[in-house]
Protein backbone atom coordinates (compact mmCIF):
# COMPACT_ATOMS: atom_id res chain seq x y z
CA UNK A 1 0.00 0.00 0.00
CA UNK A 2 1.35 3.45 -0.85
CA UNK A 3 2.67 5.18 2.03
CA UNK A 4 0.65 8.21 2.36
CA UNK A 5 -0.93 11.19 4.55
CA UNK A 6 -4.18 9.97 5.60
CA UNK A 7 -6.86 12.84 6.16
CA UNK A 8 -8.81 12.39 9.18
CA UNK A 9 -12.47 13.83 9.72
CA UNK A 10 -10.59 16.77 11.40
CA UNK A 11 -8.54 17.90 8.57
CA UNK A 12 -5.66 17.69 10.09
CA UNK A 13 -3.46 15.70 8.22
CA UNK A 14 -2.22 13.15 10.61
CA UNK A 15 1.16 10.99 9.31
CA UNK A 16 -0.69 7.70 9.78
CA UNK A 17 -0.59 5.53 6.51
CA UNK A 18 -3.57 4.44 4.26
CA UNK A 19 -2.45 1.26 5.44
CA UNK A 20 -2.61 1.41 8.78
CA UNK A 21 -6.29 3.10 8.70
CA UNK A 22 -7.38 0.36 6.54
CA UNK A 23 -5.74 -1.89 9.37
CA UNK A 24 -7.35 -0.27 12.11
CA UNK A 25 -10.82 -0.44 10.33
CA UNK A 26 -10.38 -4.50 9.07
CA UNK A 27 -9.39 -4.67 13.16
CA UNK A 28 -12.16 -3.07 14.73
CA UNK A 29 -15.34 -4.56 12.81
CA UNK A 30 -13.47 -7.76 13.10
CA UNK A 31 -12.83 -7.67 16.93
CA UNK A 32 -16.77 -6.31 16.82
CA UNK A 33 -17.49 -9.84 15.07
CA UNK A 34 -15.26 -12.11 17.02
CA UNK A 35 -17.19 -10.90 19.85
CA UNK A 36 -20.60 -11.40 18.64
CA UNK A 37 -19.28 -14.83 17.01
CA UNK A 38 -18.88 -16.00 20.78
CA UNK A 39 -22.51 -16.16 21.98
CA UNK A 40 -24.36 -15.01 18.82
CA UNK A 41 -26.93 -13.57 21.43
CA UNK A 42 -27.94 -10.50 18.95
CA UNK A 43 -27.51 -12.40 16.49
CA UNK A 44 -30.04 -14.90 16.66
CA UNK A 45 -32.40 -12.22 18.64
CA UNK A 46 -32.56 -10.32 15.50
CA UNK A 47 -33.03 -12.58 13.21
CA UNK A 48 -35.91 -14.52 15.52
CA UNK A 49 -37.81 -10.89 15.69
CA UNK A 50 -36.97 -10.60 11.66
CA UNK A 51 -38.72 -13.36 11.29
CA UNK A 52 -41.93 -12.85 13.82
CA UNK A 53 -42.40 -9.67 12.52
CA UNK A 54 -42.52 -10.80 8.69
CA UNK A 55 -44.69 -13.82 10.04
CA UNK A 56 -47.10 -11.15 11.84
CA UNK A 57 -47.41 -9.18 9.17
CA UNK A 58 -48.56 -12.02 7.28
CA UNK A 59 -50.92 -13.07 8.81
CA UNK A 60 -52.58 -9.99 9.83
CA UNK A 61 -53.58 -9.09 6.21
CA UNK A 62 -56.57 -9.86 4.48
CA UNK A 63 -55.39 -11.86 1.65
CA UNK A 64 -58.44 -11.35 -0.78
CA UNK A 65 -58.56 -7.44 -0.30
CA UNK A 66 -54.43 -6.96 0.34
CA UNK A 67 -52.41 -8.15 -2.99
CA UNK A 68 -48.65 -9.88 -2.65
CA UNK A 69 -47.36 -6.74 -4.78
CA UNK A 70 -48.79 -4.23 -1.97
CA UNK A 71 -47.73 -5.65 0.92
CA UNK A 72 -44.25 -6.61 0.38
CA UNK A 73 -42.36 -3.99 0.19
CA UNK A 74 -43.63 -2.43 3.29
CA UNK A 75 -43.38 -5.78 4.96
CA UNK A 76 -39.58 -6.31 3.82
CA UNK A 77 -38.37 -2.90 4.75
CA UNK A 78 -40.61 -2.86 8.29
CA UNK A 79 -38.25 -6.14 9.28
CA UNK A 80 -35.37 -4.71 7.86
CA UNK A 81 -35.31 -1.37 9.69
CA UNK A 82 -36.66 -2.73 13.08
CA UNK A 83 -34.00 -6.33 13.20
CA UNK A 84 -31.19 -4.24 11.90
CA UNK A 85 -31.75 -1.13 15.09
CA UNK A 86 -31.58 -4.24 17.28
CA UNK A 87 -28.23 -4.87 15.80
CA UNK A 88 -27.05 -1.01 15.78
CA UNK A 89 -26.69 -0.97 19.50
CA UNK A 90 -24.56 -3.96 20.35
CA UNK A 91 -22.00 -1.91 18.37
CA UNK A 92 -21.06 0.32 21.34
CA UNK A 93 -22.63 -1.88 24.20
CA UNK A 94 -19.70 -4.25 24.06
CA UNK A 95 -17.35 -1.34 24.17
CA UNK A 96 -18.86 -0.35 27.90
CA UNK A 97 -17.91 -3.45 29.70
CA UNK A 98 -14.09 -3.08 31.50
CA UNK A 99 -14.19 0.64 29.46
CA UNK A 100 -13.11 -1.23 26.50
CA UNK A 101 -14.15 1.98 24.72
CA UNK A 102 -10.90 3.58 26.23
CA UNK A 103 -8.73 1.04 25.11
CA UNK A 104 -10.01 1.59 21.39
CA UNK A 105 -9.21 5.06 21.89
CA UNK A 106 -5.94 3.76 23.24
CA UNK A 107 -4.68 3.03 19.64
CA UNK A 108 -3.83 4.84 16.55
CA UNK A 109 -6.42 4.48 15.04
CA UNK A 110 -8.53 7.93 13.95
CA UNK A 111 -11.92 8.60 14.80
CA UNK A 112 -12.63 8.04 11.23
CA UNK A 113 -11.41 4.58 11.72
CA UNK A 114 -13.22 3.81 14.65
CA UNK A 115 -16.36 4.93 12.74
CA UNK A 116 -15.56 2.75 9.86
CA UNK A 117 -14.41 -0.20 11.66
CA UNK A 118 -17.95 0.56 13.59
CA UNK A 119 -20.10 0.60 10.70
CA UNK A 120 -18.45 -2.41 8.46
CA UNK A 121 -19.10 -4.27 11.90
CA UNK A 122 -22.60 -3.59 11.94
CA UNK A 123 -22.70 -3.62 7.61
CA UNK A 124 -21.65 -7.51 8.35
CA UNK A 125 -24.13 -7.88 11.07
CA UNK A 126 -27.28 -6.53 9.63
CA UNK A 127 -26.55 -7.84 5.81
CA UNK A 128 -26.43 -11.20 7.32
CA UNK A 129 -29.29 -11.09 8.95
CA UNK A 130 -30.54 -9.17 5.50
CA UNK A 131 -29.89 -12.13 3.66
CA UNK A 132 -30.92 -14.68 6.19
CA UNK A 133 -34.71 -13.52 6.23
CA UNK A 134 -34.62 -13.02 2.67
CA UNK A 135 -35.49 -16.60 1.53
CA UNK A 136 -38.21 -16.44 4.40
CA UNK A 137 -39.44 -13.38 2.56
CA UNK A 138 -39.67 -15.32 -0.44
CA UNK A 139 -41.50 -17.99 1.06
CA UNK A 140 -44.48 -15.79 2.26
CA UNK A 141 -44.91 -13.50 -0.71
CA UNK A 142 -44.89 -14.60 -4.68
CA UNK A 143 -42.71 -11.58 -5.75
CA UNK A 144 -40.64 -12.10 -8.93
CA UNK A 145 -37.36 -11.55 -6.84
CA UNK A 146 -35.27 -13.30 -8.94
CA UNK A 147 -34.95 -11.57 -12.06
CA UNK A 148 -34.42 -8.62 -10.12
CA UNK A 149 -32.21 -9.48 -7.49
CA UNK A 150 -29.19 -7.46 -9.01
CA UNK A 151 -30.61 -4.17 -8.42
CA UNK A 152 -32.82 -5.54 -5.34
CA UNK A 153 -29.65 -5.53 -3.56
CA UNK A 154 -28.17 -2.57 -4.53
CA UNK A 155 -31.42 -1.08 -3.48
CA UNK A 156 -31.29 -3.26 -0.14
CA UNK A 157 -27.14 -2.11 0.25
CA UNK A 158 -27.55 1.50 -0.16
CA UNK A 159 -30.76 2.04 2.67
CA UNK A 160 -28.76 -0.41 4.77
CA UNK A 161 -25.70 1.61 4.49
CA UNK A 162 -27.65 4.71 5.20
CA UNK A 163 -29.83 3.60 8.10
CA UNK A 164 -26.30 2.09 9.54
CA UNK A 165 -24.07 5.15 9.43
CA UNK A 166 -27.14 7.28 10.93
CA UNK A 167 -27.85 4.48 13.73
CA UNK A 168 -23.95 3.96 14.14
CA UNK A 169 -23.28 7.60 15.24
CA UNK A 170 -26.72 7.93 17.77
CA UNK A 171 -25.56 4.37 18.99
CA UNK A 172 -22.47 5.85 20.24
CA UNK A 173 -24.92 8.84 21.73
CA UNK A 174 -27.55 6.38 23.41
CA UNK A 175 -24.83 4.06 24.85
CA UNK A 176 -24.23 6.70 27.73
CA UNK A 177 -27.77 6.55 28.52
CA UNK A 178 -29.43 4.38 30.59
CA UNK A 179 -32.30 3.26 28.41
CA UNK A 180 -30.11 3.24 25.47
CA UNK A 181 -32.12 -0.01 23.83
CA UNK A 182 -35.12 2.20 24.43
CA UNK A 183 -33.11 5.95 22.88
CA UNK A 184 -31.79 4.39 19.85
CA UNK A 185 -35.61 3.86 18.03
CA UNK A 186 -36.80 7.44 19.58
CA UNK A 187 -33.81 9.04 18.19
CA UNK A 188 -33.59 7.22 14.80
CA UNK A 189 -36.79 6.86 13.72
CA UNK A 190 -37.18 10.63 12.06
CA UNK A 191 -34.24 9.93 10.46
CA UNK A 192 -35.45 5.97 8.69
CA UNK A 193 -38.25 8.17 7.27
CA UNK A 194 -36.51 9.26 4.43
CA UNK A 195 -34.44 5.95 3.03
CA UNK A 196 -37.22 3.70 4.29
CA UNK A 197 -39.83 5.54 2.26
CA UNK A 198 -37.44 5.77 -0.62
CA UNK A 199 -36.59 2.02 -0.13
CA UNK A 200 -40.19 1.10 -0.17
CA UNK A 201 -41.12 3.04 -3.39
CA UNK A 202 -37.85 1.22 -5.33
CA UNK A 203 -38.53 -2.52 -3.95
CA UNK A 204 -42.62 -2.42 -4.59
CA UNK A 205 -41.16 -0.52 -8.30
CA UNK A 206 -38.76 -3.12 -9.01
CA UNK A 207 -40.96 -6.28 -7.81
CA UNK A 208 -43.61 -4.49 -10.16
CA UNK A 209 -41.26 -4.97 -13.07
CA UNK A 210 -42.11 -1.55 -13.99
CA UNK A 211 -39.12 0.13 -16.04
CA UNK A 212 -36.19 2.23 -14.37
CA UNK A 213 -37.20 5.35 -15.48
CA UNK A 214 -40.89 5.19 -13.09
CA UNK A 215 -39.14 5.72 -10.22
CA UNK A 216 -35.18 6.88 -10.48
CA UNK A 217 -36.12 9.59 -8.56
CA UNK A 218 -36.61 7.56 -5.56
CA UNK A 219 -33.00 6.35 -6.56
CA UNK A 220 -31.44 9.76 -6.63
CA UNK A 221 -33.25 10.51 -3.15
CA UNK A 222 -32.06 7.75 -1.64
CA UNK A 223 -28.41 7.85 -3.12
CA UNK A 224 -28.32 11.60 -2.58
CA UNK A 225 -29.69 10.65 1.65
CA UNK A 226 -26.55 8.36 1.71
CA UNK A 227 -23.92 10.26 0.41
CA UNK A 228 -25.19 13.08 2.93
CA UNK A 229 -25.61 11.26 5.57
CA UNK A 230 -22.51 8.77 5.85
CA UNK A 231 -20.68 11.92 5.28
CA UNK A 232 -22.47 14.02 7.87
CA UNK A 233 -22.11 10.57 10.65
CA UNK A 234 -18.33 10.15 9.96
CA UNK A 235 -17.38 14.01 10.62
CA UNK A 236 -20.04 14.18 13.40
CA UNK A 237 -18.51 10.96 14.86
CA UNK A 238 -15.74 12.71 16.45
CA UNK A 239 -17.40 14.88 18.46
CA UNK A 240 -18.46 12.31 20.13
CA UNK A 241 -15.29 10.56 20.86
CA UNK A 242 -13.68 13.31 22.26
CA UNK A 243 -12.65 13.46 25.72
CA UNK B 1 -75.37 32.70 5.67
CA UNK B 2 -73.65 32.19 2.73
CA UNK B 3 -70.37 30.59 4.80
CA UNK B 4 -70.40 27.34 6.24
CA UNK B 5 -71.34 26.99 9.99
CA UNK B 6 -67.47 26.17 11.33
CA UNK B 7 -67.63 28.41 13.74
CA UNK B 8 -67.21 26.14 16.68
CA UNK B 9 -63.88 24.61 15.34
CA UNK B 10 -62.72 27.96 15.61
CA UNK B 11 -63.37 28.51 18.40
CA UNK B 12 -61.89 25.69 19.77
CA UNK B 13 -58.40 26.43 18.12
CA UNK B 14 -58.48 29.61 19.21
CA UNK B 15 -58.94 28.83 23.07
CA UNK B 16 -56.01 25.38 22.46
CA UNK B 17 -53.41 28.53 20.96
CA UNK B 18 -54.24 30.77 23.55
CA UNK B 19 -54.20 28.49 26.65
CA UNK B 20 -50.90 26.82 25.38
CA UNK B 21 -49.43 30.05 25.37
CA UNK B 22 -50.58 31.18 28.47
CA UNK B 23 -49.72 27.88 30.64
CA UNK B 24 -45.94 27.95 28.62
CA UNK B 25 -45.46 31.88 29.76
CA UNK B 26 -46.44 31.19 33.11
CA UNK B 27 -44.61 28.07 33.88
CA UNK B 28 -41.55 30.84 32.29
CA UNK B 29 -42.55 33.71 34.89
CA UNK B 30 -42.93 31.29 37.84
CA UNK B 31 -39.68 28.77 37.11
CA UNK B 32 -38.03 32.24 36.69
CA UNK B 33 -39.10 33.90 40.10
CA UNK B 34 -38.22 30.65 41.86
CA UNK B 35 -34.60 30.15 40.68
CA UNK B 36 -33.95 34.27 41.05
CA UNK B 37 -34.61 33.12 45.11
CA UNK B 38 -31.37 32.92 47.24
CA UNK C 1 -22.30 43.47 37.24
CA UNK C 2 -22.21 40.22 38.74
CA UNK C 3 -23.56 36.91 36.53
CA UNK C 4 -26.64 36.71 38.56
CA UNK C 5 -27.51 40.74 38.18
CA UNK C 6 -26.92 40.12 34.32
CA UNK C 7 -29.30 37.14 34.22
CA UNK C 8 -31.59 38.60 35.93
CA UNK C 9 -31.78 41.77 34.03
CA UNK C 10 -31.99 39.57 30.59
CA UNK C 11 -35.36 37.64 32.88
CA UNK C 12 -36.25 41.03 33.12
CA UNK C 13 -36.02 42.30 28.91
CA UNK C 14 -37.46 38.91 28.60
CA UNK C 15 -40.22 39.09 30.93
CA UNK C 16 -40.90 42.41 29.19
CA UNK C 17 -41.08 41.63 26.00
CA UNK C 18 -42.96 38.72 26.37
CA UNK C 19 -45.78 40.60 28.40
CA UNK C 20 -45.74 42.87 25.20
CA UNK C 21 -46.25 40.23 22.78
CA UNK C 22 -49.08 38.46 24.93
CA UNK C 23 -50.92 41.76 24.72
CA UNK C 24 -50.31 41.86 21.29
CA UNK C 25 -51.37 38.15 21.04
CA UNK C 26 -54.68 39.27 22.41
CA UNK C 27 -54.93 42.01 20.30
CA UNK C 28 -54.29 40.02 16.92
CA UNK C 29 -57.33 37.67 18.72
CA UNK C 30 -59.72 40.70 18.58
CA UNK C 31 -58.71 41.85 15.21
CA UNK C 32 -58.98 38.75 13.60
CA UNK C 33 -62.08 37.58 15.26
CA UNK C 34 -63.92 40.94 14.94
CA UNK C 35 -62.55 43.23 11.97
CA UNK C 36 -61.39 40.65 9.91
CA UNK C 37 -64.21 39.76 7.44
CA UNK C 38 -65.20 35.84 7.20
CA UNK C 39 -63.84 33.88 4.17
CA UNK C 40 -66.38 32.86 1.87
CA UNK C 41 -65.76 29.11 1.21
CA UNK C 42 -64.02 28.22 4.40
CA UNK C 43 -66.11 30.36 6.68
CA UNK C 44 -65.09 30.96 10.29
CA UNK C 45 -62.83 28.46 10.53
CA UNK C 46 -60.44 29.98 8.13
CA UNK C 47 -59.05 32.34 10.81
CA UNK C 48 -57.42 29.95 12.42
CA UNK C 49 -54.93 30.50 10.30
CA UNK C 50 -54.07 33.56 11.39
CA UNK C 51 -52.92 31.74 14.19
CA UNK C 52 -51.62 28.05 13.19
CA UNK C 53 -49.47 30.15 10.10
CA UNK C 54 -47.68 32.26 12.23
CA UNK C 55 -46.66 29.72 15.41
CA UNK C 56 -46.08 27.02 12.68
CA UNK C 57 -43.67 29.93 11.56
CA UNK C 58 -42.36 30.60 15.10
CA UNK C 59 -41.98 26.32 15.85
CA UNK C 60 -39.96 26.68 12.08
CA UNK C 61 -37.57 29.65 13.60
CA UNK C 62 -37.29 28.22 17.26
CA UNK C 63 -35.92 24.92 14.73
CA UNK C 64 -33.32 26.77 12.96
CA UNK C 65 -32.38 28.73 15.66
CA UNK C 66 -31.50 25.01 18.06
CA UNK C 67 -30.05 23.71 14.86
CA UNK C 68 -27.57 26.49 13.45
CA UNK C 69 -26.23 27.01 17.12
CA UNK C 70 -25.79 23.49 17.65
CA UNK C 71 -23.85 23.72 14.31
CA UNK C 72 -21.70 26.66 15.92
CA UNK C 73 -21.21 25.28 19.46
CA UNK C 74 -19.85 22.49 17.65
CA UNK C 75 -17.42 24.74 15.32
CA UNK C 76 -16.89 27.06 18.64
CA UNK C 77 -17.45 25.48 21.72
CA UNK C 78 -19.09 28.47 23.87
CA UNK C 79 -21.18 26.72 26.07
CA UNK C 80 -23.54 29.51 25.99
CA UNK C 81 -24.65 28.35 22.39
CA UNK C 82 -26.02 25.45 23.86
CA UNK C 83 -27.56 26.72 26.74
CA UNK C 84 -29.40 29.14 23.52
CA UNK C 85 -29.86 26.05 21.83
CA UNK C 86 -31.60 23.86 24.49
CA UNK C 87 -33.79 27.01 25.48
CA UNK C 88 -34.82 27.85 21.24
CA UNK C 89 -36.18 23.69 21.57
CA UNK C 90 -38.42 24.07 24.84
CA UNK C 91 -39.54 27.03 23.46
CA UNK C 92 -39.83 25.05 19.83
CA UNK C 93 -42.19 22.24 21.49
CA UNK C 94 -44.54 24.53 22.98
CA UNK C 95 -44.73 26.64 19.47
CA UNK C 96 -45.48 23.05 17.80
CA UNK C 97 -47.86 22.08 19.96
CA UNK C 98 -50.22 24.73 19.51
CA UNK C 99 -49.14 24.33 15.41
CA UNK C 100 -49.76 20.53 15.64
CA UNK C 101 -53.66 21.29 17.79
CA UNK C 102 -54.74 24.10 15.57
CA UNK C 103 -54.12 22.30 12.28
CA UNK C 104 -56.12 19.56 12.59
CA UNK C 105 -59.05 21.63 14.13
CA UNK C 106 -58.13 23.94 10.58
CA UNK C 107 -58.13 20.47 8.51
CA UNK C 108 -61.25 18.76 9.75
CA UNK C 109 -63.61 21.79 8.61
CA UNK C 110 -61.75 23.55 5.45
CA UNK C 111 -60.23 20.13 3.92
CA UNK C 112 -62.69 17.83 5.29
CA UNK C 113 -59.83 15.33 6.93
CA UNK C 114 -58.10 15.89 10.13
CA UNK C 115 -54.55 15.35 9.07
CA UNK C 116 -52.94 14.62 5.13
CA UNK C 117 -50.06 13.77 5.20
CA UNK C 118 -48.81 16.19 2.78
CA UNK C 119 -45.01 17.46 2.24
CA UNK C 120 -45.60 20.95 4.77
CA UNK C 121 -47.51 18.79 7.80
CA UNK C 122 -45.40 15.84 7.75
CA UNK C 123 -42.34 17.98 8.32
CA UNK C 124 -43.66 19.94 11.01
CA UNK C 125 -44.87 16.65 12.78
CA UNK C 126 -41.16 15.45 12.49
CA UNK C 127 -40.01 18.64 13.58
CA UNK C 128 -41.93 18.07 16.98
CA UNK C 129 -40.60 14.73 16.99
CA UNK C 130 -37.27 15.99 16.36
CA UNK C 131 -37.66 18.58 19.31
CA UNK C 132 -38.93 15.56 21.57
CA UNK C 133 -36.10 13.49 20.84
CA UNK C 134 -33.59 16.45 21.22
CA UNK C 135 -35.34 16.75 25.02
CA UNK C 136 -34.92 13.13 25.65
CA UNK C 137 -31.28 12.63 24.89
CA UNK C 138 -30.82 15.89 27.20
CA UNK C 139 -32.57 14.87 29.57
CA UNK C 140 -30.52 11.37 29.32
CA UNK C 141 -27.38 13.27 29.59
CA UNK C 142 -26.32 14.27 33.18
CA UNK C 143 -22.65 15.59 32.43
CA UNK C 144 -23.08 19.67 30.86
CA UNK C 145 -20.13 19.22 28.33
CA UNK C 146 -21.66 15.55 27.21
CA UNK C 147 -24.94 16.46 26.87
CA UNK C 148 -23.75 19.89 25.00
CA UNK C 149 -21.54 18.29 22.56
CA UNK C 150 -23.90 14.84 22.09
CA UNK C 151 -27.20 17.35 21.31
CA UNK C 152 -25.44 19.79 19.02
CA UNK C 153 -24.60 17.04 16.83
CA UNK C 154 -28.48 15.33 17.07
CA UNK C 155 -29.30 19.42 16.36
CA UNK C 156 -26.72 19.12 13.01
CA UNK C 157 -28.48 15.85 12.08
CA UNK C 158 -32.15 17.25 12.45
CA UNK C 159 -31.15 20.43 10.63
CA UNK C 160 -29.92 18.09 7.90
CA UNK C 161 -32.73 15.82 8.08
CA UNK C 162 -36.02 18.04 7.76
CA UNK C 163 -35.11 19.56 4.01
CA UNK C 164 -35.12 15.76 3.12
CA UNK C 165 -38.40 14.75 4.65
CA UNK C 166 -39.93 17.58 3.01
CA UNK C 167 -38.43 16.15 -0.52
CA UNK C 168 -39.67 12.38 0.82
CA UNK C 169 -43.21 13.38 1.07
CA UNK C 170 -43.24 15.85 -1.91
CA UNK C 171 -42.46 13.16 -4.22
CA UNK C 172 -44.48 11.06 -2.88
CA UNK C 173 -47.47 12.62 -3.46
CA UNK C 174 -46.67 13.69 -6.60
CA UNK C 175 -46.28 10.37 -7.83
CA UNK C 176 -48.99 9.05 -6.37
CA UNK C 177 -51.22 11.54 -6.63
CA UNK C 178 -54.27 10.66 -4.11
CA UNK C 179 -57.95 12.15 -4.45
CA UNK C 180 -57.75 15.64 -4.69
CA UNK C 181 -58.73 16.80 -1.53
CA UNK C 182 -61.64 19.69 -1.28
CA UNK C 183 -58.68 21.70 -0.70
CA UNK C 184 -59.03 25.79 -0.92
CA UNK C 185 -57.58 27.86 -3.72
CA UNK C 186 -54.23 30.10 -2.37
CA UNK C 187 -56.03 33.42 -3.63
CA UNK C 188 -53.74 36.37 -2.76
CA UNK C 189 -55.39 37.53 0.40
CA UNK C 190 -57.14 40.41 0.16
CA UNK C 191 -55.88 43.48 2.33
CA UNK C 192 -57.16 43.23 5.71
CA UNK C 193 -56.78 39.78 5.78
CA UNK C 194 -53.06 40.40 4.85
CA UNK C 195 -52.49 42.74 7.73
CA UNK C 196 -53.59 40.41 9.95
CA UNK C 197 -51.78 37.92 8.80
CA UNK C 198 -48.45 40.17 8.92
CA UNK C 199 -49.72 41.32 11.90
CA UNK C 200 -49.74 38.04 13.63
CA UNK C 201 -46.66 36.94 12.37
CA UNK C 202 -44.51 39.64 13.69
CA UNK C 203 -46.23 39.16 17.39
CA UNK C 204 -45.39 35.60 17.00
CA UNK C 205 -41.69 35.90 15.91
CA UNK C 206 -41.93 38.90 19.48
CA UNK C 207 -42.92 36.03 21.39
CA UNK C 208 -40.53 33.49 20.65
CA UNK C 209 -37.83 36.37 21.07
CA UNK C 210 -39.31 36.77 24.47
CA UNK C 211 -39.54 33.27 25.46
CA UNK C 212 -36.37 32.57 24.06
CA UNK C 213 -34.37 35.34 26.40
CA UNK C 214 -37.08 34.23 29.85
CA UNK C 215 -35.72 30.62 29.04
CA UNK C 216 -32.16 31.46 28.68
CA UNK C 217 -31.89 33.65 31.38
CA UNK C 218 -33.93 30.56 33.60
CA UNK C 219 -31.30 27.89 32.76
CA UNK C 220 -28.27 30.41 33.40
CA UNK C 221 -30.02 31.09 36.94
CA UNK C 222 -30.25 27.57 37.28
CA UNK C 223 -26.97 27.54 36.88
CA UNK C 224 -25.62 30.01 39.28
CA UNK C 225 -27.75 28.11 41.57
CA UNK C 226 -26.10 24.64 40.72
CA UNK C 227 -22.78 26.36 41.45
CA UNK C 228 -23.57 28.28 44.61
CA UNK C 229 -25.14 24.67 46.22
CA UNK C 230 -21.86 23.12 45.64
CA UNK C 231 -19.63 26.00 46.41
CA UNK C 232 -21.90 26.02 49.95
CA UNK C 233 -21.39 22.27 50.44
CA UNK C 234 -17.64 22.63 49.47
Amino acid sequence: MRRGRWWSATGNWSPVSNAATLQAIFAIAGKDLLVEGRTKTAFFSSLVFAILVLTVLYFARDKTSVGDLDLAPGALWVTFTFAGMLGLNRAFVLETENRAMDGVRLTPATPTAIFLGKVLGSLVFVGTVELVSLPVFILFYDVPIWRELPILILVIALATIGFVSVGTLFASMVVRTRFSEVMLPVLMLPFLFPPVVAAVQLTRGILALRPLSEYSGWLSLLAAFVIIFFTFSLFLFEAILEE
Amino acid sequence: MEYPDNGAYMVAAYIVAAVVIAVYAVSLFYRIRKAAKR
Amino acid sequence: MTRRDSALRLARVGGVITSVALVAFAGIYVRALMFTPIERFQGPAQKIFYVHAPVAWAALLAFLVTGILSLLYLIMRDRKLDTIAAASAEVGVAFAVVMLTTGPLWGKPVWGTWWSWDARLTSTLFIFLLFVGYQVLRGALHDPEIRARFSAVMGVMALVLVPFIHVTVYWFRTLHPEPVLMKPERPSLPGVMLVTLLSSVAVCTLMYVGFLLMRYSLAVLRDIREEEIVDGVS
